[in-house]
């Protein structure tokens, strides 16, 4: 069936809305739904007609811990840079640690980690956590045509995450939003990130900024109002992107 | 510009950029309505928390999908995001073999997670309509259209469900059900509420 008559659409796409269109046929419906933009709007328009009964549901409070779930799970690099929890110590048990010795062992773990730190860190990391040098890092400041300082752009060399931080005030684009690229020496550019409008954003990175950026000399900032576009736009911003070590 | 300022779709908008705070913002204006939507629809605490959360993080990750205007209609953020909690709910209630599921603990979990006094199905049905100010519109509809109508959108009932709980023929059920979407579109492009 190729689903071209109006009628059947719109039908297929109400009992999808309401929930009623199930099994086989629903599951087809939806692998369609990824293919044919026509079917995706029909679902929309009977969702939103759809949405407006559903605010006679009468309301009721969620308890606390569903937001604790969602938070945790949305919060990747919050949740990235937290300590890490306590190991629970039942493993142990088969290998007859006793408690005194696990603490003779974090002792002289410790004693090590000050005279030896080489032994559990980077030769950089020392450096860094001594003050005596900056992370190794890809960075980039990103100026408007009359070079005024407007994003700052830092990401951790081995890390696979990027933040963009605002610097200077920037205007929201008439359409669309601003989106980060990195503009490779050859070969097409490629979309780094969204860009927050005031303070700073952290986004996932596909890769590492050593994967991603070694190769790249200059990074833009175009409004694009397409949500995956293929190619850079007018440039509103721009900066040269630098390595940091 | 303080979070409090900002309307449900600017924080949305917030929120496709990666924006945190407005996301966690957009939970604290909605859960209670949506978690409402939930509950209703699953019958138990547990499972309407369980949607809940993957509505919001399914939110979170597609918060950039959101349009508010279909084919030149405006689309309330809310009904955008009671659409992604029932679509959530529904593949939860297709997870689950409800018939299984109502024999453990009783017909009534209905009633023991959303109260007693709970509006059945119908009487929501009602109210939204008198919201919309559609009821006279939708009045024209046989109480059976209404009820079946009422049984698949509050409690993502399947035809057959609906068929079940009504005592009605399977082949009625679903032209009840038909015409009571057909009506409803009418009813509300003539109010000119929805595309």
């Amino acid at each position: 069936m190729k689903y071209t008559s109006a009628r059947l659409v719109e039908h297929l796409a109400s009992t999808y809305a309401l929930g009623t269109l199930a099994g086989g046929a629903r599951r087809r419906f939806e692998r369609l739904l990824q293919e044919r933009a026509d079917l995706r709007l029909a679902v929309a328009e009977w969702e939103s007609r759809l949405g407006l009964l559903g605010q006679a549901a009468p309301p009721h409070a969620a308890p606390p811990r569903v937001w604790a779930a969602v938070d945790a799970r949305t919060r990747p690099l919050a949740a990235a840079s937290a300590p890490a929890r306590p190991a629970p110590l039942g493993w142990l048990k088969p290998a007859s640690f006793s408690l005194g010795g696990v603490a003779a062992g974090l002792l002289a773990a410790s004693v090590l980690f000050v005279l030896v730190p080489g032994l559990f860190i980077t030769a950089d990391r020392a450096a860094m956590l001594t003050g005596q040098r900056l992370p190794q890092s890809y960075v980039g400041l990103l100026t408007d045509a009359q070079g005024d300082g407007k994003l700052l752009v830092s990401s951790l060399r081995h890390g696979t995450a990027m933040t963009v931080k605002v610097i200077g005030p920037i205007t929201p684009p008439a359409q669309g939003r601003l989106v980060l690229w990195a503009v490779p020496a050859q070969g097409p550019a490629f979309v780094l990130g969204p860009v927050p409008l005031t303070g700073s954003a952290t986004s996932q990175l596909p890769g590492t900024s050593e994967q991603l950026l070694s190769k790249v000399q200059k990074l833009v900032v175009t409004a694009e109002t397409d949500t995956a576009p293929t190619a850079p736009g007018a440039v509103v911003f721009s900066g040269n992107c630098a390595k940091l070590w | 510009m303080s979070l409090d300022s900002l309307t449900l779709q600017q924080l949305i908008a917030r929120t496709a950029r990666g924006d945190h705070a407005c996301f966690a913002q957009v939970y604290a204006r909605t859960q209670a309505h949506l978690f409402g939507v939930a509950l209703r629809m699953l019958g138990r605490e547990q499972a309407a928390e369980d949607v809940l959360q993957e509505a919001f993080v399914s939110i979170w990750k597609s918060a950039g999908s959101y349009r508010s205007e279909v084919n030149g209609q405006p689309v309330q953020p809310m009904t955008w995001l009671i659409a992604v909690v029932r679509n959530k709910a529904l593949d939860a209630l297709r997870q689950r073999t409800r018939r299984a599921e109502s024999e453990l603990p009783g017909d009534d979990a209905l009633d023991d997670a959303t109260g007693a006094s709970a509006p059945s199905a119908l009487d929501l049905l009602g109210e939204a309509t008198r919201a919309l100010h559609i009821e006279a519109c939708l009045g024209a509809l046989d109480g059976s259209h209404r009820q079946s109508l009422a049984l698949a959108y509050y409690q993502g009932l399947s035809h057959s469900e609906v068929a079940q709980q009504m005592g009605a023929p399977l082949g009625s059920v679903k032209a009840w059900i038909r015409r009571g979407l057909d009506k409803l579109k009418a009813c509300l492009a003539a109010r000119g509420v929805a595309a």
